[in-house]
């Protein structure tokens, strides 16, 4: 019986490639052709902005919490307005194992994975992106997400202005 | 001592304690808001609530209400219990905005623990939240009302703890708030205690603001070294930069709360002109070769001159370790003893202080208990400020507080103020040491003395003196009885003066060092963490002796006048930097562990933007290395802490607890001397007619350390002179005036304050650092003065 089972095993993978041989190649020749990707591809991360065109981030700290390499670091900062924002936020993606924690984690949806994954570079700086680097123009997949109209802190909206809030009260009534 | 069962575990509590602590001793973790360990309960925020099975009490209760008795069942986790306090946490944050990310307290928040704890994920209600607007509460509290729980622990902390006024709860039902009737800044210069209190972050440290989260930040058991109490702090740094301090727990001496000094003094370590490199004559070069450099030439002057010709400077900055180290290499070298302390009459009282037997000092728990404080000549908020909080304490425990001071000393507390001269102060003593009567004006004192369980004795070295210090502990050690003991607190000038002076022992003072550097026979000095030509009251004559030095080495961590003179200058750590010891005004030996490691801060090598894109080796700015660790290695020593210690503890037998010391726990006090210096002073002749200017230390802009902290900077008084009223009215002075003082060969115009409660013919300036009063000295007897007016605002 087993002399049976090595015959088998000698002939069938050229028979399998015997018949591959007449089929279309699944590969592709890389990187002069390239695969269009499915459109929730995640690979590198990108920082998005809201719908007033403002930096989503809020340099919360809660990516670099989450993320199991540690790859993020940042600065918080306070604008003029009382908006927090990230002073610098650097990813090294040397080091990034493209796991999409940190976009889970991310509060305001500033985070988001792109389907950009042509990362590959010799110099090793080149692969430390700073928050200038990776900031897109649009608002990801949830477009219409605004962080601060929902926070009740007064940056974007007058405190108590947003929709879901009561305007502030008057401590001084004496009205019940 | 009641036993009780809580979760099916027993367990018996002392009478008195409530079940919520009752649990906390068996490791349950009970959620709750309003209690705290300092505070008490007030069964105000209802998230602790327990299923009381059997006993005297039955049914949901609030376990912090609740005092453990014998025979009570208790389950935390029975599901009623569970969905209770589930639905009140659901209800508490009924309002609480949804803004975590940009919050301070994110992280370290105990309303999102419990929120967490609970389960409560989703809003279910769908009604609007409330809101309110903030206030402007000064340069050290940012206040965001819309995240308050209505717990009332900052109004319980600020009014009935710190004694604070301008500071409450306003409004009514659904409008409760929290905060001043106006925006200001909060008066109480232990409003920063707001921040650790606050169970949510309606209350953030501002300085701190937006800087760091808790996870990342880089922690350790700490010790203060803004003043002498040694207050237990957990300060913390991130990117090489120290960014926060906030309290540390020790029931013996802070208990859980610090002084605004301690909490927001630490920026002195990030100071951007701070020595970071060993210089020689302004040159770098790296620690072998500086090494090297000190030792030939020391070796070199000791040939020429005999060791005689070397002096050694320690401080009361420095840790027990370095300070001994110092001497170790004295005792190497073959020089004299090291004096310990830049300004001989305060390093003379500091002696005089460590002569008391240690169980006739007290510890701040034992201020908090006392039910009679008599303040004599020490102004608590100034040289002390958290035993300003601990007499207000023993106030609300009913004590009684009476000063006896020439300054118009305030305090969070009611207190009977009696206005003195200097002078008589230890004559005040004198007479309470010899059992004699005091004069009739001070009746009500004797009466209060005789009456008193258990009194403490509060003095401050500046203002008593030796002589003063000695006679304080003279007058307890007479009223202490076995059946009425009585202690003292005697407040040092600096973190460590204590063991500084004990290493001291009858070694030489810096007034013979001066003596010496006059007669030109000292050719050489090495200053270790001490300021000399800031400290040294005869400024003019060090200079001069300092010109006659053929080699000057300092190390220090502060950009010092004495370092910029240096001829060799060798960069240490700060406190938070490095581990060692320190040793309080009451003998306490408090360890310190090391927070983090030195370099140049990342904001700075950043310039505010993203961290330099390069590769580097080496740290930026990590060049300090500890005092005691470069003397160590001048001595020949292994470079070991422990070592040190049992080397030290077996050399000086008070210091016995040393090597068994850790930065945990509540520090061990070094054991009695042989006491036996308390001897009564002569009495002192009154002084003459003229004015009498006497320098005091401040809160702010004194200290040397904390006056170079950038968060203080908004609250550092500018120089003034305050004068008694009467002597005002009667030199045609109004306040506001500007006013020239003459005095100790300096003319200087100020603008005047008045106060109706300090002694007559005294002329008052604050001590302050990098200002023209800064050539004023504390700690010396009052200087003749003459105050004119110049004009009027």
């Amino acid at each position: 019986m087993n002399l049976w089972r090595d015959i088998k095993g000698t002939f069938q993978p050229f028979w399998i490639t015997l018949r591959y041989l007449f089929k279309r190649p699944v590969t592709i020749s890389y990187p002069e052709q390239k695969r269009t990707l499915p459109p929730r591809y995640r690979a590198r991360m990108i920082l998005t902005r809201d719908p007033d065109g403002e930096e989503r981030c809020v340099a919360c700290h809660l990516c670099s919490a989450a993320c199991p390499v540690d790859c993020i670091s940042m600065q918080a900062a306070e604008r003029a307005d009382g908006r927090r924002h990230a002073a610098w936020f650097r990813i090294n993606f040397a080091r990034c194992i493209y796991c999409g924690l940190c976009a889970e984690a991310c509060p305001t949806l500033a985070i988001q994975m792109s389907s950009e994954y042509e990362l590959g570079n010799r110099d090793l700086l080149k692969l430390v992106w700073e928050k200038e680097d990776l900031l897109v123009d649009h608002g990801g997949k949830d477009p219409d997400y605004h962080f601060y109209r929902h926070t009740g802190i007064g940056v974007v909206a007058p405190r108590g202005g947003n929709n879901d809030e009561l305007p502030p009260v008057d401590i001084k009534t004496n009205l019940p | 001592m009641p036993t009780l069962i809580i979760d099916n575990q027993s367990v018996t509590v002392p009478e008195g304690t409530n079940v919520l602590e009752a649990a906390q001793q068996l490791g349950i973790v009970v959620p709750h808001f309003c209690y705290h360990e300092a505070l008490g309960a007030v069964g105000a925020c209802r998230v602790c609530a327990m299923l009381f099975i059997d006993g005297p009490v039955k049914g949901m209760q609030m376990s912090c209400m609740v005092e453990a008795k014998d025979g009570m069942v208790v389950s935390t986790e029975a599901p009623e219990a569970v969905a209770y306090r589930s639905q009140v946490i659901e209800w508490l944050m009924l309002n609480h905005p949804h803004d975590c990310p940009v919050c301070d307290e994110g992280g370290e928040c105990q309303l999102q623990d419990m929120t967490v704890a609970s389960g409560h994920s989703v809003r279910r209600y769908s009604g609007k939240k409330r809101t309110y607007q903030n206030q402007d509460l000064g340069p050290f509290i940012a206040h965001e009302m819309n995240r308050c729980i209505q717990c009332y622990r900052c109004v319980r902390t600020y009014q009935d703890y710190c004694g604070g006024t301008d500071y409450g709860v306003l409004g009514a039902n659904q409008r409760l708030y929290f905060g001043r009737f106006r925006d200001g800044p909060l008066e109480s210069p232990f409003a920063g205690n707001l921040v650790d209190i606050c169970p949510t972050g309606v209350l953030t440290n501002k300085p701190y603001r937006f800087t760091s989260r808790f996870w990342d930040l880089q922690e350790a058991l700490s010790v203060c070294p803004h003043c002498s109490l040694g207050c237990a702090v957990i300060p913390g740094a991130r990117f090489r930069e120290l960014q926060r301090v906030r309290a540390g727990v020790n029931p013996e001496v802070n208990g859980w709360f610090i002084c605004d000094r301690g909490r927001f003094g630490y920026d002195y370590v990030n100071h951007p002109d701070r020595p970071r490199t060993p210089l020689l004559h302004g040159e770098e070069l790296p620690w072998s070769e500086a090494l090297e450099a000190l030792q030939q030439r020391l070796s070199e002057l000791i040939d020429r001159h005999g060791s005689d010709s070397i002096a050694l400077l320690g401080s009361g900055r420095a840790s027990l370790e370095s300070n001994y180290l110092l001497r170790r290499l004295g005792e190497q070298l073959g020089t004299a003893a090291p004096v310990y302390g830049s300004h001989a009459a305060r390093d003379r009282a500091a002696r005089a202080v460590t002569d008391l037997a240690a169980k006739l000092s007290a510890s701040l728990a034992e201020v908090r208990s006392s039910d009679l404080l008599l303040v004599m000549g020490a102004d608590p908020l100034a040289e002390g400020p958290m035993l300003a909080l601990a007499i207000r304490q023993a106030v609300r425990n009913g004590g009684r507080v009476m000063l006896c001071d020439p300054r118009p000393v305030e305090l969070p507390c009611s207190a009977e103020h009696l206005p003195c001269q200097p002078q008589e102060l230890p004559q005040l003593l004198r007479i309470l040491a010899a059992g004699e009567n005091l004069p009739a004006n001070l009746q009500p004192l004797a009466d209060a003395l005789q009456q008193a369980k258990r009194p403490v004795l509060i003095g401050g070295s500046d203002l008593l003196g030796a002589e003063g210090s000695a006679a304080l502990l003279a007058a307890a050690q007479k009223l202490n009885s076995a059946e009425r003991p009585c202690r003292t607190m005697i407040l040092l000038p600096e973190t460590n003066s204590f063991g500084a002076a004990l290493l001291a022992g009858d070694g030489p003072d810096f007034d013979q060092l001066l003596n010496d550097m006059d007669s030109g026979r000292i050719k050489a000095l090495l200053c270790l963490e001490a300021d000399p030509l800031t400290d040294c009251p005869d400024r003019k004559r060090l200079l001069q002796g300092l010109e006659q030095l053929e080699f000057l080495a300092v190390l220090d961590h502060l950009p010092s006048l004495t370092a910029k003179k240096a001829d060799l200058l060798l960069p240490t750590t700060a406190v938070a930097e490095g581990a060692g010891t320190l040793v309080n005004n009451e003998g306490r030996m408090q360890a310190f562990a090391q927070v983090f490691s030195p370099g140049e801060p990342l904001r700075f090598t950043g310039q505010g933007g993203h961290p330099p894109r390069n590769f580097s080796s080496t740290t930026p700015g990590a060049l300090p290395c500890q005092a005691w660790a470069v003397l160590a290695e001048l001595c020949g020593l292994p470079v070991n802490l422990a070592e040190i210690r049992r080397e030290l503890a077996a050399k000086e037998p008070r210091l016995a607890g040393l090597p068994e010391l850790s930065a945990e726990g509540p520090g061990q006090r070094v054991l009695p001397g042989n006491g036996a210096s308390s001897s009564v002073p002569p009495a002192v002749a009154t002084a003459d007619e003229s004015l009498q200017l006497l320098v005091c230390e401040t809160l702010y802009g004194s200290e040397p350390l904390s006056a170079l902290s950038a968060p203080l900077d908004p609250v550092c008084p500018h120089p003034y002179v305050l004068l008694q009223e009467l002597d005002a009215a009667r030199l045609g002075i109004a306040a506001d005036d500007l006013v020239q003082l003459t005095a100790g060969g300096q003319q200087l115009a100020l603008p005047a304050r008045l106060s109706s409660r300090m002694a007559e013919g005294l002329v008052i300036v604050p001590r302050l650092r990098g200002t023209e009063l800064e050539s004023f000295y504390p700690g010396q007897p009052p200087l003749p003065c003459r105050v004119e007016k110049v004009s009027t605002p």
